[in-house]
């Protein structure tokens, strides 16, 4: 835009401005400072405790391991559903993306209990299951239960997130590739997956993060009995027994490295992609 | 297309389309089902249970709770995001920047952490709001910026506003008069889906509903939450009408897209 700057118009920006400092910046800032707080002291001890603590490191391989396997499964069906779906109709592309933003807006509370009818002790598919011989027991309130809940909304967000990255590569490649006796899935291999390979990655650290901070289908399904950290996280801050606001902050704070650090490597890796 | 159909591709798409619908079926087949005899299929079907839900002033409440807080929100969202994402598209390119990559703030900064240090923020002055309603509103505003700058961003983008500015200077129209008059409604449809799909974003929002108010405002999520141990039939019949409104909500956003495609 080539407009004659104006700084009066810059003016309409201070509002939100103001209301990004008071909600994100300011909170985040209490939750770095208060990390270093421990029993009224400046300290690396909260630090220390999630470090020495088996119990927080348990947490956190358990949150990564069951991220790490969403995100994985995610990004496979998502791709192959995206790529499916580019050989369809502009209909059947909109009940699918509409069914994938249903799918990332039904994660949580309802997610859980649709599994819990679905999976349960007495779900309709375990009963099937069970009559087929197929699985002598399945429970459902275990890890195994939060990679299937998570598996769900992962696929949905991948399949959003990766359906108007594919409609960058141009129809005309992909006929090109046709005519010389190049088949669909040498296509996607050998030219399609390396075109969009920075933007994968983008996609594939932003559902990481996303498994990583999911905390209402944990709850909804396991409770407190798989030790994921956003559950650490919630039972350090509500004020029972458990209470140690300041080391939420630390683990918190924790939290938000492991998440950052691949994202910015991997919008660093966009931006070189646009140059 | 002219491109073969895969085989595999089209196993691929009914697999994964069965696979995500079986949850909603089974949650589905237990709300209209009156019993089991030990099998898979009922003994006898009712809509009994829906009246019952639907009639609960419990769950009525919960609903009109969760709709006037999204709502309060959304409105301050508009009111503080869309002038500030027009300003940054036409006169300050850096914060224009800014605003791409604050895109995946949802992701880099989960409401799990976001909630620990808004505890601390609303227990003391200036913003001693500490378990009050209002507290929901104002954390909803900014998990609503990227759907507002993503579709703000594509209605700007698709106008061509460099020769209506010049025009405007020429006749002596102000460009706070051409925004007001010209810009804004014709970014209305982007507005506009922004509202619908965030709409349904902040009714399935449950973190900060149960960390920082908790159940003396219970909203839809928090009543969902509080009733899953209820009988298999009721909460059934709750995620059932729960999956109804999503489905209201996105075929909304859905028909507001398709019309601004085939207008354009």
């Amino acid at each position: 835009m080539s407009h004659h700057a104006s700084p009066a118009m810059k003016l309409l920006a201070a509002p939100f401005l103001l209301m990004l400092a008071a909600l994100v910046v300011w909170p985040l800032a209490t939750v770095l400072i208060d990390s270093f707080s421990k029993g009224g002291v400046w300290s690396l001890g909260n630090y220390a405790e999630i470090l020495t603590s088996a119990y927080y490191g348990q947490s956190f391989v358990n949150s990564l391991l069951i991220s790490a396997v969403t995100t994985a499964i995610g990004v496979l069906f998502g791709f192959l559903i995206a790529v499916s779906l580019r050989y369809r109709s502009g209909g059947t592309r909109r009940i699918a993306m509409a069914l994938a933003n249903i799918g990332a807006n039904l994660a949580g509370v309802p997610l859980a209990m649709a599994l819990i009818f679905l999976l349960g002790l007495n779900g309709t598919l375990t009963i099937v299951l069970k009559a087929s011989g197929l699985i002598g027991s399945f429970n459902v309130y275990s890890l195994t239960g939060l990679i299937i809940a998570y598996c769900y909304f992962q696929i949905a967000l991948a399949v959003l997130l990766i359906i108007p990255v594919l409609d960058g590569i141009e129809t005309e490649l992909e006929e090109a590739a046709s005519l010389i006796g190049v088949g669909t899935t040498r296509f996607w291999l050998r030219v399609g997956l390396p075109v969009v390979g920075r933007q994968m990655v983008a996609i594939t650290t932003l559902l990481f993060a996303n498994a990583m901070g999911t905390y209402a289908t944990t709850l909804a399904l396991t409770g407190t009995s798989v030790n994921v950290i956003t559950i650490r996280i919630s039972e350090l801050v509500s004020g029972d027994v458990f209470s140690d606001p300041n080391l939420a902050n630390a683990i918190a704070i924790a939290l938000f490295l492991v998440l950052l650090v691949p994202i910015v490597v991997s919008q660093l890796l966009l931006k070189g992609d646009k140059r | 297309m002219t491109t073969t159909r895969h085989p595999a591709l089209t196993t691929t798409l009914w697999f994964a389309a069965i696979l995500l619908l079986l949850p909603v079926l089974a949650t589905f087949l237990n709300s209209i089902a009156t019993g089991w005899t030990g099998g898979i299929l009922p003994s006898g079907l009712s809509l009994d249970a829906y009246q019952t839900i639907l009639l609960d002033a419990r769950f009525q409440s919960a609903l009109l709770r969760s709709t006037i807080v999204a709502g309060l929100a959304l409105f301050l969202a508009c009111l503080l995001i869309v002038p500030a994402v027009i300003a940054a598209h036409f006169y300050w390119p850096t914060l224009d920047t800014w605003m791409a990559r604050l895109v995946i703030l949802p992701y880099a900064v989960p409401t799990i952490i976001l909630m620990v240090g808004y505890l601390r923020v609303f227990s003391a002055p200036p913003l001693q709001l500490g378990g009050q309603p209002i507290v929901l509103v104002l954390t909803y505003v900014p998990l609503c910026f990227p759907m507002f700058y993503i579709n703000v961003k594509n209605s700007l983008q698709a106008l061509d506003t460099t020769e209506l500015f010049e025009a405007g200077r020429l006749l002596g129209i102000s460009d706070a008069r051409l925004l007001r008059r010209v810009i804004l409604p014709s970014i209305f449809p982007g507005i506009a889906l922004a509202i619908v799909l965030n709409f349904a974003g902040l009714m399935s929002e449950f973190v900060y509903a149960r960390m920082l108010v908790g159940g003396q405002f219970e909203t839809l999520q928090m009543y969902m939450f509080a009733q899953r141990d209820l009988s298999g039939r009721l909460s059934s019949v709750i995620v059932t009408v729960y999956f109804l409104i999503t489905l209201l909500i996105t075929f909304a956003a859905f028909r507001l897209v398709w019309r601004t495609e085939t207008k354009s």
